[in-house]
């Protein structure tokens, strides 16, 4: 079946078969090997993506279900300002990565961001569980998601005085 | 590019009859042992494990078979519709109680008249301690890939071991190592998974590359990674001490079975760590310990964030806590008594060359963690309570070990390690080493070393990418060897070139060469050798609770303090830390492998959730100037299952020793209806 | 390789229309049960499915002045996004135990409470709410309490053929409710299940006390919460004990594991209520 659908902005069409998961569709029809498929069973994070503006696991997701939606993976999303504003506060920080698990987290950063814009260190540790590996130094991860925070506050605060 | 999947053994023991495929579209194909062009083996420590089993196999899921071609989809459907039939024998899973001819590594240490000390000790003590077995989940799954490059093949996996694949598809190809260049790609977290598996994938890989004459991956997803690659091995330790009438540490007696699954590779590493990790860190004059590496046929098994010591630190750490409680002391005071000091003769014979900062380490704990006053304050709790009135369930224990550091155990030959550095006329430096694959931070700390010593700025210092066509040797990138043998050889190549850079002409290059002084030996229940050169200490100290409702163990606070000789990135080691622990900690809550177990185990098992986590707190005892950097890693993975396991036996007032407890045998223990 | 064969109905009439001429077609919203235990690198399906996660009727959400009405296709983090002035408490935590925010953010009430191999995490909540759930087949439809979805083998019980288009909680005043999930959370696996609990007082007497619990199999008891409801608080420890004692032998059916943690938090429920 021919699936049509909003990929990081552009309007796209491929053909997908149904046993095809959008994780693997993303990266054999698009080229986008930002998602991984990787555990297969929606545990590991590792290929999250924005479907019509919540995160998901692409694994979990056939492609045939995302027709006239909106993907967006971490290739789209990283020319964001909220994107800057998580990858700035993470390395300010000190938060280091495996190499793995980096996008993810900063999708989940982002997703929690949106949803709680000043988050508990409880809120930041429930959202990157959506992204777990054996490299996270919870400690870390706080500081950079809450650096993060501070980071898009600002942004936002400039922009509504502007 | 193709791809390729594995056809594996439906029976766990047993010889195949025959492989019957289904229709194989155009641009596919089967491989069997029978096309490979060289030996249908790849050897770790002695072990051959076969690339395709031909004949006999010895675990179900052991790959017998490949099916080659474009679409993975389609090649996963061809690979359920290919029928393995097998004359099938009985497995052997037992292993806590084997038979002779399941024994693949025995390991005997006899120090003084351990039966004569037991004849008059004031008091024995003991118990089985086991543990289970525990899932990588590395950073990615397991896979490789190869292609023909000019005159050679090329072979590119994420691997810990690059010489190791090198050897191995040489080895299965039949052709000389240097026709065969491995490009090891991002590694990540391994946790010791990706010591010698991927070695057997970049075999099938290069197979299939040569077979089909076109590039070719095998990309072995999650679930299979889960089900057919190694974990750590599951160890069951019984041991038994005797102690004087002050509690001194008089005999031990301890008998340890490693289960390593089947042929064992890695086995007599991990036995001999084990072994040697057998006394923990305390002095004993009169032992005997037996070991038994023990193969079954489940798929083999092996390292987990090192190389068999946590097994026998657990069980000693958990015993000595035991004994004291049962004494009425606290364990803190016992091991002050007991642990090793400088000149304590170990295992070997050797004497310990180091002191042992275990006052330092415990002040720092007690003073974080208020250890002493909630250990007396839950011990009184544990003897006097009646009920679930009587308020939260608690409990804290604490543990000590250390992590030597030092080439592998077993006397295997190859124990020379090699890195090169080139400074340049641009005053840049490079340094080759094959043990670059590891994670990042690593690396920063060799640039470190170099900027410092030769006086330039980090930046200016490159690792070269680990190609064997462009590194040397340095051996695996395991036991934290990054940080102390290559960083050492790092040190001394760049001293080498600092000595002679304001004589001679630039470029200039330098190698350094570390060989195992004097590999250990195990003879006729002696065991001689140096252990290790030096060894990083810790101790952990674990408080947690009992859930109120569902009685569930709760972690309140992990509290870890290390001497870890000079510690180059504290921040990034304390980092390392806080990461293990929670893996750990995950161990002991939550991940348990059971080979024999449903496949849909695999969808069950999870790491330990982040918000599930208490604080955990590192702290460092500062290094005296001329201290060597140590490896750390390990030291989670060596303490804080025993404190945790005696911080639970404290809250339920059960002595329990395996992990995880299930709620059954809580709850049963702490007779609540 | 056979392609499934999936159905797109742009709204319910059209999809009742399909179930109509094909029966038995499976169906796909959130896909996290048909998925969630496939670790393959295709997926497998039905050779025939309908997918009803987009469609409208099945995605609303709202509150009367005695029922909160959710579509079956709203996700659980919809759900969620009602905010806690529309969500029974219980509800709402039962909810927020289900996978990760990412998974939440796929999952279905209507999945939740259709899943045929184990209950999920919004059953026994709904059970001590008195959730019900509308089904559609092609005789019409039927408003059912969630507690008939539990077969007398105590395992699911979903009804063949029939698509749950909305589940509507009535809203009334709990004086006391609790929900705890046992057993590892981030999957479900034998050893998990959630314990749910509501109880009502009046002048100082039980008017009403429910206990759900369920996993792979579902324990709710009305014949021992008759026994209960009339009694006057404080619980005695005897009458206390006496009620442990019955639920104990209910939950004998239960593996070992969770039936002593069961017997724990039926113990743990009652003293909170007898204060």
């Amino acid at each position: 079946m021919t699936v049509s659908f909003i990929l990081n902005g552009e309007d796209v069409s491929a053909k997908a078969r149904s046993a095809d998961r959008l994780s693997d569709f993303l990266r054999e029809a698009f080229a986008l090997l930002g998602p991984r498929s990787d555990c297969r069973c929606g545990h590991c994070g590792r290929c999250l993506v924005f479907l019509d503006g919540r995160l998901v696991p692409a694994c979990l997701v056939p492609a045939f279900a995302v027709r006239g939606k909106e993907v967006v993976t971490i290739e789209g999303f990283s020319q964001t300002a909220d994107y800057s504003d998580i990858a700035e506060g993470f390395k300010s920080a000190g938060v280091e990565s495996c190499g793995f698990c980096a996008a993810p987290r900063i999708m989940a950063a982002s997703a929690l961001l949106e949803r709680h814009p000043r988050p508990m260190p409880r809120e930041i540790l429930e959202y990157m569980s959506c992204a777990p590996c054996r490299c996270t130094d919870p400690e870390a991860i706080v500081r950079g998601v809450v650096a993060a925070s501070e980071l898009r506050a600002r942004r936002l605060y400039r922009r509504a005085g502007q | 590019m193709i791809c390729v999947a594995t056809v594996r053994s439906p029976t766990a023991r047993g010889s195949v009859r025959s492989i019957r495929f289904p229709k194989l579209p155009a641009g596919y194909r089967s491989i069997l042992p029978a096309d490979i062009p060289g030996r249908n083996a790849i050897v770790s420590f002695g072990a051959e494990v076969p690339i395709l089993a031909q004949d006999k196999v010895s675990y179900a899921g052991e790959p017998v078979a490949l099916v080659a071609g474009p679409d993975p989809v389609l090649l996963e459907e061809l690979v359920a519709s290919t029928k393995v039939a097998c004359d099938e024998e009985e497995p052997q899973l037992a292993w806590e109680s084997f038979s002779s001819d399941q024994v693949v590594a025995k390991r005997i240490a006899v120090v003084g008249d351990p039966e004569l000390a037991f004849s008059i000790a004031a008091s024995v003590h003991e118990d089985v301690y086991t543990s289970g077995a525990i899932e990588h989940y590395y950073s990615e799954p397991q896979g490789a890939a190869s292609a023909y490059d000019y005159d050679k093949i090329a072979v590119w996996c994420a691997t810990q071991w690059p010489y190791h694949v090198r050897d191995s598809v040489a080895l299965a190809l039949g052709c000389r190592a240097e026709e065969v260049s491995v490009r090891p790609t991002r590694l990540g977290i391994h946790l010791d998974g990706k010591l010698w598996y991927p070695s057997l994938l970049a075999c099938q890989a290069a197979i299939a590359s040569i077979v089909c004459g076109r590039p070719a991956k095998i990309l072995l997803t999650r679930e299979e990674d889960f089900r057919f690659t190694p974990k750590r091995a599951r160890s069951s330790v019984n041991v038994r001490a005797g102690l004087g009438k002050g509690g001194e540490l008089s005999a031990m007696d301890v008998r340890i079975a490693i289960n390593v699954g089947a042929y064992g590779p890695l086995a007599e590493e991990i036995l001999s760590q084990a072994v040697l990790a057998c006394t923990g860190a305390y002095a004993c004059p009169n032992l005997r310990i037996e070991g038994y590496a023990v193969a079954t046929n489940t798929p083999p098994m092996g390292a987990f964030g090192g190389l068999g010591s946590s097994h026998a630190f657990f069980a000693m750490e958990a015993h000595v806590n035991r004994m004291a409680s049962a004494m009425g002391e606290d364990p803190a005071d016992w091991k002050s008594r007991n642990v090793l000091r400088k000149g304590s003769r170990l295992l070997t014979g050797e004497p310990l060359k180091e002191e042992v900062p275990y006052e330092a380490i415990l002040a720092r704990l007690v003073a974080s963690s208020d250890y002493r006053r909630k250990y007396a304050g839950y011990e009184l709790v544990r003897k006097r309570r009646s009920g679930r009135a009587d308020g939260p369930l608690r409990g804290i224990g604490l543990a000590f070990a250390y992590q030597g550091a030092g080439a592998f155990l077993s006397g295997d030959s190859s124990n020379s390690y090699t890195v090169e550095a080139t400074l340049d006329k641009e005053l840049s430096l490079r340094i080759f080493t094959s043990a670059a694959g590891g994670a990042g931070g690593v690396r920063d700390v060799w640039r470190g070393i170099a900027a410092e010593i030769l006086g330039i700025e980090p930046d200016k210092v490159t690792i070269a990418t680990p190609d064997t066509d462009q590194v040397p040797d340095s051996g695996p990138s395991t036991l934290s060897r990054n940080v102390s043998i290559v960083a050492h050889l790092v040190e001394r190549a760049c001293l080498a070139i600092q000595k002679r850079r304001f004589r001679d002409p630039l470029p200039l290059t330098a190698r350094s060469v570390h060989r195992v002084p004097r590999p250990i030996r195990w003879e006729g229940g002696q065991v001689s050798g140096s252990p290790f050169d030096t060894a990083a200490w810790a101790g952990t100290v674990v408080e947690l609770e009992l859930e109120p409702w569902t009685l569930e163990p709760h972690p309140l606070g992990v509290w870890i303090c290390v001497d870890g000789g000079r510690v180059v990135a504290p921040g990034r080691a304390a980092a390392s830390l806080r990461s293990g622990a929670a893996d750990a900690l995950g161990a002991c809550l939550i991940e348990r492998v059971d080979p024999t177990a449903s496949p849909l185990a695999y969808f069950r098992y999870a790491l330990l959730p982040l918000e599930d986590l208490p604080p955990i707190h590192v702290d460092f005892i500062e290094p005296s100037r001329r201290a060597p950097v140590k490896g750390i890693g390990e030291l989670p993975f060596d303490t804080l299952p025993a404190a945790f396991i005696s911080a639970l036996s404290q809250a339920a007032d059960s002595a329990f020793a395996s992990l995880p407890v299930t709620p059954a045998r809580l709850i049963g223990a702490l007779g609540v209806r | 390789m056979q392609d499934s064969d999936v159905h797109f109905p742009k709204d319910l009439p059209e999809a009742l229309e399909i179930m109509r001429k094909r029966p038995g077609i499976a169906f796909f919203a959130g896909g996290t049960d048909i998925l969630r235990e496939q670790g393959s690198i295709g997926i497998s399906l039905p050779p025939e499915m309908l997918f009803i996660r987009d469609l409208p009727e099945l995605k609303r959400a709202g509150l009367t002045e005695r029922f909160l009405e959710i579509g079956a296709a709203v996700t659980a983090s919809e759900l969620l996004d009602l905010g806690d002035a529309a969500l029974p408490p219980l509800l709402a935590e039962a909810v927020r135990g289900i996978g990760t925010h990412a998974i939440r953010n796929l999952a279905t009430i209507g999945g939740n409470l259709a899943c045929r191999k184990r209950f999920m995490d919004s059953w026994p909540a709904l059970s001590c709410l008195d959730g019900l759930v509308e089904l559609r087949d092609q005789g019409g439809a039927t408003w059912m309490n969630v507690n008939r979805l539990v077969g007398d083998d105590a395992r699911p019980s979903v009804p063949e053929g029939g698509l749950i288009t909305r589940v509507r909680v009535p809203l009334e005043r709990w004086d006391a409710y609790a929900l705890r999930k046992v057993g590892p959370r981030t999957s479900p696996t034998p050893d998990t299940a959630v314990f749910a609990f509501a109880a009502r007082v009046e002048k100082g007497i039980l008017t009403e006390f429910r206990i759900a619990f369920a996993g792979e199999l579902a324990l709710r008891s009305p014949s021992i919460e008759s026994t209960i409801i009339g009694r006057s608080l404080p619980l005695s420890s005897r009458e206390s004990s006496s009620i442990v004692e019955s639920y104990r032998a209910a939950a004998s059916f239960l593996p070992e594991g969770l039936a002593l943690q069961f017997g724990s938090l039926v113990d743990a429920v009652l003293g909170i209520i007898s204060g």
